[in-house]
Order: C-alpha cells, then sequence, then structure tokens
C-alpha cells in the first residue's frame, strides 16, 4: 500500500508544494459506489490488491497497484497531453516453485484514453493494464512483458474502514492522514501467464484503497504494513512508521473479528517484533522478513511465502523495497494468508 | 639448387638498391605522389566515415529502439494519429514527438526541439532520456527544456539560463533546466515535454512523428504497409534504417569532388611510375640484357623489375595511409566533420580505426603502381636478350597498342551511358579512367604520326631535334604520358569547377532579382509572418513590393530525404523570368495545379516533364501538374515550386518565412532594412541582406570550397612536371656520347642544347595540346556524368580558355627550361669521355 | 655442393651440325651448313668480315637466338630442345660471356660485378668472396674490388668482364670483339690474360673477331663465311 507514496514522493521530488491538493479531514463519510471511484483533487491515490493464488500444485502471491498522482503543471496549457494527472501501475507475482519475483511497472500521463483514472466507481488503467470494479466484481488484466494477470476478482465482505471512519492518522499531526478503507476476503479465479504458459487460478485477496494529499510527516524513513484474510472470516490490517533511528514514530491498525465486530487500533496496541532477516543477494539489503506482531490483545506469526519478494524499481522511481505474500499464526496454529510490506532497509527513503 | 625466388629476390634488391642510389630524388618523388593520392583518398574516407558514424550515432540515439517510425510532414498530424496507434493491437508501445527547428533569433541555423512524452519515450530512447528522468516533474512546466552539451555550448547556455526562440514572428522564453552531457548526445538538440511544446511552439494538437514497437511476433513489413494504408497522406512509415541511410545519401555526393583529386593524384602517381620504370629500363637496357645473358631468367627479371614498382608502391601507399590518417585527425581537429559542406553537420566526430579500409587503400595504391611498373616491366623481359647485339631498338610496337586503345576509348564512352550505382557515379569513374588510359595509350602513336608529318627546315637544330625524336619515339613519349595524364586531368578539373562557377553565378543572378532578401533562420519551423505581418513590412517605408515565400519540407515518400516545398507568388506565364528553368512546357487546359520541380526530384524520383505527381499538402493528397523543370543548387535533396495562391488553398497557411524586398527608387537599403527589423520586437529575429551581399558571400564561399581543388591540382601538376624534369634530365644523360659526338662534328653547345630544348618544346606543345583535348573530353565527363549524377543537378558547359592557355603556356615553359637545364648539365662534360661512355 | 658436373670430356663442349641461319624467311641465308666441333681445352677464334653475322653466330651458340635449321649441341644437349628458362640456366651454368662493350652494371662495385655469376648460382659465403677475390687477383684488380664500375677505365672494365665470365667456372667462355674498344697495348693485355684464364679454367672458349691480331692468340682460327667456318692454320 504505503509504497505507492513513497514512489511518488520520490519522483514527484521539490516541486510539489505540500498544498497541492485538498485536505484530509476526520468526519468526512465515506459513501459508495463514489468513494470506489478516483478522487482527481487530492495529490494522492492508490488501488492496492495483493493475495494469495492456486494452480494445481502451486502456491503464489501477486499484487497489483494503480497510483494516481498529481503533479504541478501549467493549468492553462491547452495541451491533451498536459500531465494533469500521473498513473503508476506496479504487478508483481511471487512464484516460489521459481523461487522468484515476476514485476513489471508502467508510468504515464493520464488523458487521450490511454491512461485514466475514473471516478464514480473503480475504474482506472494504464494502456492495456486497467482494474475495474463492476457490480461487485473487479476485474484486473495485467499484460506485462513476461507474464500476464487475468483476474475476475468478487467482494465477499462490505469495506472495512480504516482509522475512525476512514480517516486514518499516519502521525501525531492531524494534517497527516489519509481516507483509507479495505475490502478483505476477495474471491478471485482467473488465470495467469508466465513464458507464453497459461494457467487456471483460484484464490483469496485484500484491497486496500487509499487518498491523500498530505501523507507522512518528516521523521519517518520507513514502515512495515501487514493485511491478513484470517481463516475464521475476520480480517486484520497494521502499520508501524519508523523513525531515522529505526524506532516505532507512528502505528495503527484496524481488526474486524469473524463476528463483524471492528477494532480500531490506538499507537499503543500495535507492536512489531523482527524475527528472522533475510538479506537479498542482488542489492545486499537486510530485510527482517519473519515478525511476531500484536494488534490488541492478539499476537501473530508472520512467515513469508518465499524470502525473495524484493521488488526493483529503482529505474523508474528509485525504491527498492519488499513486498510478499506471507502466512499468519496465532499460538503455533495457522490462521490467515495476506501481505507484508517492508520499506526503508535500503537507503533511507527521503521524504518530506 | 636455389629457388628462383631467392634469386629473383636477388636480383631486385640488387636493381632496386642500385636504382635507389641512383635516382633517390625521383624515386622520392614517384613515392611523393602516390602517397598524395593514397592520402586525400584515406583523409576524404576517414573523415566522411568519422562523420558518418558520428551522425549514425545521433540517429541511433534519436530512434532509439523503436521498430518503425511513423513520421509526418514538418507541419505536422493530428494527435489522434498517435493514439490510433497507440490501441493498435499490434503496438506494444507507442511514443508521440513533436519534433521541431525552432528558430532562435540572431542565430543562423535552426535549433532541433524534440518534444517528448518521457515516460513513453524512456522505454524507446533509454541513453537520451536516462538523464532526464530525475527532472521529469520540473520539465512539466511549460518553458522548461533540456539541452545537449553541444547546444549549450553553441548557443552560450548555462543551467538555469533563458532562451528565446521565434514563434510566428513573436518570442517566446524558456528555461534551461539542464545540461545533458556530452556522452549521452554529442549533437545539437533541446528536449521538452511534449505538452510544452505544443504549448510553446503553439502546435496544440499536433504531433509529426511517432514512434513505434510492435509486439513479439508481428511482422513488420506486413504490418508496415496496413499502416500505410490507414494513415492520412503525407504520413508516411519508415524503418529506422532508412533514416540513416539518409544521411549516407545526403554526404555521398559531396565527396565526388575530393575523390576525383585523390584519383587524379593517384593516376598521376601511376603513371609516373610507369615513365620512370620505362625509362629505367630503357637506361639499363645493357644491364638487364647482361643479367639475361647471364642466366636470369625472363620470369627472375619480370618479376625483379615489378618489385621495383611494387616497392614504391608500397612505399607510397604506406606513407599515404598515414599520411591521410594525419591529414583526417587534423581536419577533424578543427572542423567539424562535413567538409566544409553544410549539408551534414556533425560535430564531435573522431576518427575511428577502420583497419579494413586503410589496407583496402594501400593495396589500391600499390595495386595502381604496380599497373603502372607491370608494362615496362614485362616488355623489358621480353626483349632484353636482344639488346646484347648491340643496336637497341627503342621505338614502340605502335601496331599492340592501338586496338587495346581503341577499345579502352570504345568502353570509356559506354560507362558514361550507364547510371550511378546507388548514388555514386561508379561508371563514370571508370569512364574516366578508361578513357584517359585509352588515350595514354594514343600518345606514341600520334606523336610518331606528328613527328613524320614534320617538314624538313634545313635548319640543323630543328632537324637533328625531330629527327631524334622520330627514332626515339618511345624515349620522348614515355616522359610525356605522365605529364599529360596529370595537366589533362587538371583541365578536366579546371572545366568542371569554371562550368559549375559560371552556372551558379548564373542562377543566383535569377533567384535573385530584388534589393534585398529577407528570411527566418534557415530550415526552421517555427518562426513566420502573419498576414498582418506580411502587410505590415510591405506598408514599410521605401519598400516598394515584396514578394513573399512560404518554404516547407515534405516527404514524397518513405525512402527519400525530405523536400523544400517553395510556394511563391509569380504570374505563371513569366516563369521564366524568376525560375532557372531547363525544360517546360506549354501549360496544358488541365485544371491541376502546376509545380516546377527541380532536377534533384526529377533525378530521384522520376518525375517528368507534363506527369501528374501527388503531393501531400496539410495532410491530404493533392494532384499537381509538373510543367517545368529547373535547376537549383540550394537544396541537393530536391525542390518543388508551387504558385502561393494553389498552396493557399490547398493548405489554408497564409503564412510566410521568406521574401525578396524591392525598393522604392533611390531607397538606402540599410536605412529600409533597419526599418524592416523595427517592424519586430526581436530586432534580429530575421535575416535581412542586399541581394548582391548574398551573390557576394556564395561566390565567396564557393570559391572557398574549391580552393583545396585548385591547390592539389597544382600539386599534381607540380609532380607531373617533376616527372617530366627527371624524364629529360636523365635521357640527356644517358645522351652524353651522342652530345659528345655532335660536338667532334662541330655542333656548338649552344646548339647542342638547343635540340635539347627544341625537342623538349615541341613535344611539351603536343603534350599540351593533347592534354588540352583530352582534358576537354573529360570535362564532358566530369560536368554532364559525374556531376550530374552526383548531385542531380545540370551545368551548363563553360571553357575558361584564358586559364587553360596560361596553362598550356608554364606547361611548355616548364618542360623547356628543363630541357635546356638538361642540356647544360649533360654537355657540361669532357666529349672525349662521353662517346666512351657509352654504357 | 658441387657447382656443376664436372666437365665431360668425352663429349665435345659444343658441336654444331648443319647450321643455318637466315634473316628473313624468303631471304638468302646469312650463313648455310655451319659444322663445328669445339673439345674441352680447346680455345678458338672465329674471324669474319663485317655483317658476316659473327654476332648472330655468338647470339645463336648463346641461346639468345634461334637457328633456321641444323643443331646446336651443348655439352650432348641440343639447345633447340630447351625452353626460354632451361636456356637461360644453360647460360648460368656454363657459359661465360665477354663483350664488345664493356657491358657490366656501372652501379655495382667491381667486386659485386664479378660475383653476379656466383649469386644466380647460389653460391653464399665464404665461397663467394674466395673466388671473387682470386678471379679479381688472377686478373689484376684485387686492389679495386670496392671501387664502382663506373670509375674504371676501359681495359679495366674488360678485365672486370673477363673475371665475371671466368668465376664460375663455365665450360664454355664467349668473347664477342673483347679489344674492340681498346688500344693495341692494353688489347694485347687483355687478349693474353683471357687466353690465359680460359686455359686455367680447363675450359674451352671461342674468341668471335675481325681482327687477325686477336685471332691469333687463340689456339686455332675460323673464318667465316657464308658457306661454313673454313680453317684457317694458326700461326704461333
Amino acid at each position: 500500500m504505503r509504497i505507492a507514496l513513497g514512489l511518488m514522493l520520490l519522483c514527484v521530488g521539490v516541486s510539489v508544494r505540500a498544498t497541492a491538493g485538498s485536505d484530509v479531514l476526520e468526519g468526512r463519510a465515506l459513501t459508495f459506489p463514489g468513494d470506489y471511484g478516483s478522487h482527481a483533487e487530492f495529490r494522492t491515490e492508490w488501488w492496492y490488491l495483493t493475495g494469495w493464488l492456486k494452480t494445481e500444485g502451486e502456491s503464489l502471491g501477486f499484487q497489483i497497484t494503480f497510483f494516481r498522482t498529481r503533479p504541478t503543471v501549467d493549468v492553462d496549457n491547452l495541451s491533451s497531453f498536459t500531465p494533469r494527472q500521473l498513473l503508476i501501475a506496479h504487478c508483481a507475482l511471487s512464484d516460489p516453485q521459481r523461487g522468484r519475483l515476476w514485476q513489471d511497472q508502467r508510468i504515464r500521463r493520464a488523458g487521450l484514453g490511454l491512461a485514466e483514472a475514473m471516478s464514480g466507481d473503480t475504474h482506472v488503467w494504464i494502456d492495456d493494464w486497467s482494474l475495474e470494479h463492476k457490480s461487485a466484481t473487479y476485474i484486473a488484466k495485467i499484460l506485462a512483458e513476461d507474464f500476464a494477470l487475468n483476474l475476475s476478482i468478487r467482494t465477499t465482505q462490505q469495506p472495512l474502514l480504516n482509522g475512525r471512519a476512514g480517516y486514518s492518522q499516519k502521525g501525531p499531526s492531524p494534517l497527516s492522514a489519509s481516507y483509507y478503507y479495505s475490502i478483505p476476503h476477495l474471491q478471485v479465479i482467473g488465470n495467469i501467464t508466465r513464458d507464453g504458459k497459461s494457467d487456471a487460478v483460484h484464490g483469496e485477496a485484500w484491497l486496500d484503497h487509499e487518498w491523500s494529499s498530505q501523507y507522512l510527516d518528516g521523521s519517518a524513513i520507513g514502515w512495515e504494513w501487514v493485511g491478513i484474510n484470517l481463516n475464521d472470516g475476520g480480517a486484520l490490517m497494521a502499520f508501524r512508521i519508523r523513525n531515522p533511528k529505526g524506532e516505532s514514530h507512528w502505528t495503527g491498525g484496524t481488526l474486524r473479528d469473524a463476528h463483524g465486530t471492528t477494532q480500531v487500533f490506538q499507537p499503543h496496541d500495535v507492536e512489531f517484533q523482527a524475527k528472522r532477516t533475510w538479506v537479498s543477494p542482488r542489492t545486499g539489503i537486510k530485510y527482517p522478513v519473519q515478525w511476531h506482531i500484536r494488534a490488541g490483545s492478539r499476537e501473530f506469526d508472520l512467515k513469508p511465502l518465499l524470502d525473495d519478494q524484493e521488488n526493483d524499481t529503482r529505474l523508474s522511481t528509485g525504491a527498492v523495497y519488499w513486498e510478499g505474500a506471507v502466512s499468519a499464526s496465532e499460538a503455533g496454529k495457522d490462521s490467515g494468508r495476506g501481505y507484508l510490506e517492508l520499506t526503508g532497509y535500503g537507503e533511507p527513503l527521503r521524504l518530506r | 639448387m636455389f629457388g628462383q625466388s631467392r634469386i629473383a629476390w636477388r636480383v631486385w634488391s640488387l636493381l632496386l638498391l642500385a636504382q635507389l642510389r641512383e635516382q633517390p630524388v625521383r624515386m622520392l618523388i614517384t613515392v611523393v605522389a602516390i602517397a598524395l593520392g593514397v592520402a586525400l583518398g584515406t583523409a576524404v574516407y576517414l573523415v566522411n566515415n568519422a562523420a558518418l558514424n558520428e551522425f549514425g550515432l545521433a540517429s541511433k540515439r534519436l530512434v532509439g529502439s523503436a521498430d518503425l517510425i511513423v513520421q509526418g510532414p514538418r507541419e505536422a498530424f493530428p494527435e489522434s494519429v498517435f493514439v490510433t496507434l497507440a490501441h493498435d493491437p499490434a503496438v506494444s508501445l507507442a511514443s508521440p514527438i513533436l519534433e521541431l527547428e525552432a528558430a532562435i533569433p540572431g542565430v543562423r541555423d535552426a535549433f532541433k526541439v524534440l518534444g517528448v512524452d518521457v515516460f513513453r519515450a524512456s522505454a524507446m530512447q533509454p541513453q537520451l532520456m536516462g538523464d532526464i528522468a530525475p527532472h521529469i516533474l520540473q520539465l512539466f512546466a511549460t518553458d522548461s527544456i533540456i539541452v545537449s552539451n553541444q547546444a549549450a555550448v553553441q548557443l552560450h547556455l548555462r543551467r538555469g539560463d533563458l532562451l528565446q526562440v521565434i514563434v510566428g514572428s513573436k518570442a517566446k522564453t524558456l528555461h534551461i533546466l539542464d545540461i545533458l552531457s556530452p556522452d549521452t548526445y554529442s549533437q545539437s538538440l533541446g528536449i521538452m515535454d511534449i505538452a510544452s511544446a505544443q504549448w510553446i511552439f503553439e502546435s496544440i494538437g499536433d504531433l509529426n512523428r511517432v514512434d513505434l514497437r510492435v509486439k513479439n511476433g508481428v511482422n513488420l513489413e506486413s504490418f508496415k504497409k496496413i499502416l500505410a494504408a490507414q494513415l492520412p497522406a503525407s504520413v508516411l512509415v519508415i524503418t529506422p534504417q532508412v533514416e540513416r541511410d539518409r544521411a549516407v545519401t545526403v554526404t555521398r555526393a559531396y565527396r565526388v569532388n575530393l575523390n576525383m583529386l585523390a584519383m587524379i593524384a593517384l593516376l598521376t602517381g601511376a603513371f609516373l611510375v610507369f615513365s620512370t620504370q620505362s625509362l629505367s629500363v630503357l637506361r639499363r637496357r645493357h644491364s638487364l640484357a647482361l643479367l639475361r645473358a647471364l642466366g636470369v631468367t625472363r620470369l627472375a627479371l619480370q618479376s625483379a623489375l615489378l618489385g621495383e614498382g611494387v616497392a614504391l608502391g608500397v612505399a607510397g601507399s604506406l606513407l599515404g595511409v598515414l599520411l591521410g590518417t594525419f591529414l583526417a585527425a587534423i581536419i577533424l581537429q578543427l572542423l567539424v566533420g562535413d567538409l566544409g559542406n553544410n549539408q551534414l553537420q556533425v560535430v564531435g566526430a573522431s576518427l575511428r580505426a577502420a583497419p579494413l579500409a586503410l589496407i583496402a587503400f594501400l593495396i589500391i595504391g600499390t595495386v595502381v603502381t604496380s599497373a603502372g611498373a607491370w608494362f615496362p616491366a614485362r616488355s623489358a623481359a621480353r626483349q632484353s636478350a636482344s639488346a646484347l647485339k648491340g643496336a637497341i631498338n627503342a621505338s614502340p610496337r605502335t601496331g599492340a597498342g592501338r586496338y587495346f586503345s581503341i577499345a579502352l576509348l570504345g568502353l570509356g564512352i559506354v560507362l558514361t551511358r550507364i547510371p550511378a550505382v546507388g548514388g555514386i557515379p561508379l561508371f563514370g569513374y571508370l569512364a574516366v579512367a578508361a578513357l584517359l588510359f585509352g588515350s595514354i595509350l594514343l600518345v606514341p602513336l600520334l606523336w610518331v604520326k606528328v613527328l613524320r608529318k614534320m617538314p624538313r627546315t634545313h635548319h640543323v637544330v630543328l632537324d637533328t631535334a625531330v629527327a631524334q625524336m622520330r627514332d626515339n619515339v618511345k624515349l620522348s613519349t614515355l616522359s610525356l604520358s605522365s605529364i599529360i595524364v596529370s595537366f589533362s586531368l587538371m583541365v578536366a578539373m579546371a572545366i568542371m569547377v569554371y562550368s559549375f562557377r559560371v552556372s551558379f553565378d548564373h542562377w543566383l543572378t535569377k533567384l535573385l532579382p530584388a534589393d534585398m532578401q529577407m528570411r527566418e533562420p534557415l530550415g526552421n519551423d517555427t518562426a513566420f509572418w502573419s498576414v498582418q505581418d506580411q502587410a505590415r513590412l510591405t506598408a514599410v517605408a521605401g519598400v516598394s513590393r515584396i514578394d513573399f515565400r512560404r518554404t516547407r519540407l515534405i516527404s514524397l515518400d518513405a525512402v527519400h530525404a525530405a523536400i523544400t516545398l517553395i510556394a511563391r507568388d509569380f504570374n505563371v506565364n513569366n516563369i521564366a523570368d524568376i525560375l532557372p528553368l531547363v525544360q517546360s512546357s506549354a501549360l496544358p487546359s488541365t485544371k491541376l495545379p502546376p509545380i516546377w520541380i527541380s532536377e534533384a526530384v526529377q533525378d530521384i524520383y522520376g518525375y517528368k516533364i507534363g506527369s501528374e505527381v501527388v503531393v501531400p499538402l496539410a495532410g491530404r493528397q493533392h494532384r499537381c501538374f509538373v510543367a517545368g523543370i529547373w535547376r537549383d543548387y540550394a537544396r541537393p535533396a530536391g525542390a518543388i515550386v508551387i504558385s502561393r495562391q494553389a498552396y493557399q488553398t490547398a493548405t489554408g497557411d497564409h503564412n510566410a518565412n521568406e521574401g525578396s524586398i524591392w525598393l522604392s527608387d533611390g531607397q538606402n537599403a540599410a536605412r529600409v532594412a533597419a526599418m524592416v527589423r523595427a517592424q519586430f520586437a526581436l530586432q534580429d529575429s530575421i535575416e535581412i541582406v542586399t541581394s548582391s551581399a548574398v551573390k557576394e558571400r556564395s561566390m565567396k564561399l564557393f570559391d572557398h570550397a574549391f580552393v583545396i581543388t585548385y591547390a592539389l591540382e597544382a600539386v599534381a601538376v607540380l609532380i607531373g612536371l617533376a616527372g617530366l624534369s627527371f624524364a629529360t634530365s636523365s635521357t640527356a644523360l644517358a645522351r652524353r656520347a651522342e652530345f659528345g659526338m655532335l660536338k667532334y662534328i662541330g655542333l656548338r653547345r649552344r646548339q647542342v642544347i638547343g635540340i635539347l630544348a627544341t625537342e623538349g618544346m615541341l613535344s611539351s606543345v603536343f603534350g599540351a595540346i593533347f592534354g588540352l583535348t583530352l582534358g576537354a573530353v573529360l570535362s564532358l565527363v566530369l560536368v554532364f556524368v559525374i556531376n550530374r549524377q552526383s548531385f542531380n543537378w545540370s551545368i551548363d558547359l563553360a571553357v575558361p580558355i584564358w586559364q587553360l592557355a596560361i596553362l598550356g603556356l608554364v606547361l611548355v615553359t616548364a618542360a623547356t627550361l628543363t630541357a635546356i637545364i638538361s642540356g647544360r648539365a649533360a654537355t657540361a662534360g669532357d666529349a672525349v669521355r662521353a662517346v666512351r661512355e657509352d654504357w | 655442393m658441387p657447382l656443376k658436373a664436372p666437365a665431360r670430356l668425352d663429349i665435345p663442349v659444343l658441336r654444331l651440325e648443319g647450321l643455318v641461319k637466315r634473316f628473313k624467311v624468303d631471304r638468302p641465308a646469312l650463313f648455310e651448313g655451319l659444322n663445328l666441333e669445339l673439345w674441352p681445352g680447346e680455345y678458338l677464334a672465329i674471324m669474319g668480315e663485317s655483317g658476316v653475322g659473327k654476332s648472330t653466330l655468338l647470339n645463336l651458340l648463346a641461346g639468345l637466338d634461334h637457328a633456321d635449321s641444323g643443331r646446336i649441341l651443348m655439352g650432348g644437349i641440343e639447345l633447340s630442345n630447351l625452353d626460354d628458362d632451361a636456356l637461360t640456366l644453360m647460360r648460368r651454368h656454363s657459359v661465360g660471356f665477354v663483350f664488345q662493350a664493356f657491358h657490366v652494371l656501372p652501379y655495382l662495385s667491381v667486386a659485386q660485378n664479378v660475383a653476379l655469376p656466383l649469386d644466380l648460382l647460389g653460391v653464399s659465403e665464404p665461397e663467394r668472396s674466395m673466388r671473387t677475390t682470386q678471379m679479381l687477383d688472377a686478373v689484376g684488380l684485387g686492389s679495386m674490388a670496392s671501387r664502382y664500375a663506373r670509375e674504371l677505365s676501359g681495359g679495366e672494365v674488360q678485365r672486370i668482364a673477363i673475371a665475371r665470365a671466368l668465376v664460375h667456372r663455365p665450360a664454355l667462355v664467349l668473347a664477342d670483339e673483347p679489344t674492340g674498344n681498346l688500344d693495341s697495348r692494353n688489347a694485347a693485355q687483355i687478349l693474353g690474360l683471357l687466353r690465359t684464364q680460359i686455359k686455367a679454367n680447363a675450359g674451352a672458349g671461342i674468341l668471335i673477331t675481325h681482327s687477325r691480331v686477336a685471332a691469333e692468340s687463340a689456339d686455332r682460327i675460323l673464318v667465316l663465311t657464308c658457306d661454313g667456318l673454313v680453317s684457317l692454320a694458326a700461326s704461333a
């Protein structure tokens, strides 16, 4: 989820002023389907789809992300190429049998019908990559260089509003916040293609949709984020933002139990404890890939589907991070599947 | 038993070392002549190769990894074309580009600006866009531009500076965001965001290029055809290679001049070897005969003599290749690599190791030289045994050469009829060589005839001279052959250059009838005068009339470089007054708009007078009628003239970017020019000069371009003269016994010298006349075949009579003086001793 | 390595059988029916009027010209059976020449001129120097070995020619008017030298001359007429 912001900030750089977008204020009620769609007046926004897939005999992780950002441009320019919005898509497939991560990315200016993020309901695309929400189903189509995803993703639960009714605070200042909802327990069917070979898949996924104009404050260097579909039908989202010393700067989370009761965590409710690290043979970066998490009264152990789920987007956006499929257990008992994101473990992300 | 080769080698080293010891200066001059030819060829090749390579690298950077380039006319096509292409299922990536030649105030040449969508282009041109990635968002600012290092140097720009560009007749200011490293792109270039480029250059909705990468498995050729059928008229689909080939075609033509000079020098060298070897064979006939008598086989002797020539050839070629490489390095250091011609400006071209080419030049030089040495070596080996009998038969086998000569001349004439190969007048050059060799073979035949016809005058000196030459035709013609070669080629070049100059002069006069010329920076797409501007300009006090023109670049097909479309006002009936027509027809009753094509268009596209051709205007194909063909020395890629009215009807474009100004009577040109300038906010945004200044500058440039030609011609003739003087002096020395005898029978020394001088004069007069005639014939090939095929323009033959007369006179004088000097040296010794020393 | 097979004493060095030579096919013969046998150790003079074909005969003997009919056998080998290269090799091995005009290479040193036949036969050092020096000493030019031929007088040049003709010990030495350009004192010396050296070499020699005085330096004299070679008693 949040890596989107990091990428954007890196890419947007100096010229983007903090005021270039509507403010996120507590108390604005999220309404659907309108809030499924794009919020062009906010500076950044993303749809972040993660989950586990099964072929015959294989377990795979997948991640499809569409980011939208609004650079500062000359509003007088009548050119249809004027980059009023930029769209970035990133897609990764964790393949434990091959021990590798398939990934590809695209960045485009919105316009001319070639790349757009529509308002009203989820419909975002870059050329032939698209994510569209229609009658309780998301259709995701990704045609990457050497792999492809064609997924139909059915919703089974209501959106889970994170933070205070969708107002998710990211730091001590109330201005550093986003509107944020998740949809857990999405049922996936479709097929994936790797090196020209197609496989039917099914599985379970998680969607994050978040928009903001000022996300982080200056004292953050990276974060952990996790979203788990619990086996009992519940769902857990937890995050920790780290300061330059590597300590917790802000934490938060949401837990919906099997009965549909939602618990919103305060910073002191959430704890992240690293258990095992893995060193990337490509970048030499050391990632804690196994975790113990406390969320309120419940404690989870997270184990990665495979160690090497490092995402390298240095060529386009300059970031290297870890994002991958994990399984969760409580007291040694398997309790769910989800995705974990780890950022800021290489050179510190330069955020402002 | 020792091998034949070992013996040949031994004989060879004996002969050659002796030659070197005996005739060091002559050997040196021969080597220098060969070296000069090879050096010139090598240098031309290397400079051109470096320039082309640099151009190739630059264009590779610009094209990147695109599979296809969809290219429109310079005035662009709608961006919907790009959207359609981007949606095409066969296309994996489409990158929209607005490519413009921007006008910069006070700068003569236009400045290339690419408006790109960096996100799409970075996949297509990763090397070019790599430096830009960190600045992507700043580049979105409409006035941001990133310039190449070369542009920064040329326009004196630093990061953060402002740069003015002319759009229409207004100035707009850009901000230099960054400067690319020289490694990223070596030529002059500016890169903007596509949205900014459309906005700044007032081209909203327009593109003129889309780079395409197709999906795996798509057949490029068939996809190209499908696209071509879908795209608007005048939008072409080309492969990146074509883009690069165009540059090669453009540069090919201007090498003709220098290649011709290289050929002159090399041939002069070869003939020098021929005459030197022939003379030395004659001079050494007793020695050679002796060697045969002592048991040197014919083959060994021939190999040894050929070996002498080969040694000279290798030495000369080696020196030439070194010299040429050195020369090329200097040229590349001093100039941009375009050989002084503005058709292809490439900066930063560096000498590249081209071992194969250098070896080729080494071989060419050696082979040509060896050919020169082969004939004398063969004839020496054939006849040397009989030389022992005492009387040496030195007269040529006149019959043998005749048929060969006639065959060569015939071949030469046939070769002139063969068209160019890939734009190179290869057969034209071969024709020159064939005619030259054929004619040179005729020299002894003709010389014999002339000498036989020579009347007896009972003047002892004259008669003796004629008799001696008649008896030694071979000797006297040999010394003539190398000077005839260089002289005739020089005459041919002189006639061609003079013809070109005269034609160029006439052409300029025709094209510049007005008092003053004004225009926007050369080749730019962005600056123009609107109808209001034109009205204001015409209203300037002192201006009697302005003929406005609109010039645009258009592509007639996907293969050739863009041609210039010139829309101008004229009365069709007076077309011959304003255009240097070479061919025209009466206007037919057809309603099609008439166009007048330049000779280049005629040659390159095969259009004929009366043809109906299709001209893309404003994105639509317009059928036009070829009403005439005119001569154009300014646009080698071709040009089409159309009436401005027809152009405006077809395009709706009423703007202009060039104009000819007629002043009211008695007006001061400078004052009017100042007032015209004052009409614009940016006073140095237009170029305005008097026609006479344009003409003067053009002629100066012309002469400047040919300075090297004149210089090298002179060197070739000097070498020829040196060869002649060596021949004269060595034969004079060889004839010391004869002179001694003449003195015995009562001739005074002055008379003996007089005989030599007469011989020198008579033979050089013959040589000069022969050379002039041959040169005139060769000049026809140069003017009507090589020039036409290289440049695709015609020139009228004009003969610089005085220049040639002086050249001939210099030749005769030099030859006579040489003879006198040699005679003095030869008659200085003791007559008795001279008689005895008949080796 | 032997320079050549030892001269055979049992066959003539040179044998002419019915030799005919015409200038042109339809012209009367220059000479007709020449017969001659020359044995090792023999030194023969051939005399004749100017234009009778002395030089032509010499060229025929040297394999530089072809007879119209008849045979020339050199050491038993018929010359007309040899091609140009074989003739050249035959000359290289078996014949030494002394010419009227001093045919030496002016741009070579005296020693180099003399060593030429050895060079052509591939004789290497030190044998080449040794023989050259011996030969130069024999003709009295030992002190001039390193001078250029063109710096010498006519008599000296002719000595070079004799040295060169004999340095490779040919079976046959052909001398064509070797004293034609010399004064009588020099001529006598050269003729003496030539005879001495031919005899010292144990080869055969033919001296072609129009001078009776010169001819008398040989063992026997034949006169070339259009009818053939006519013997003339040698008078010592």
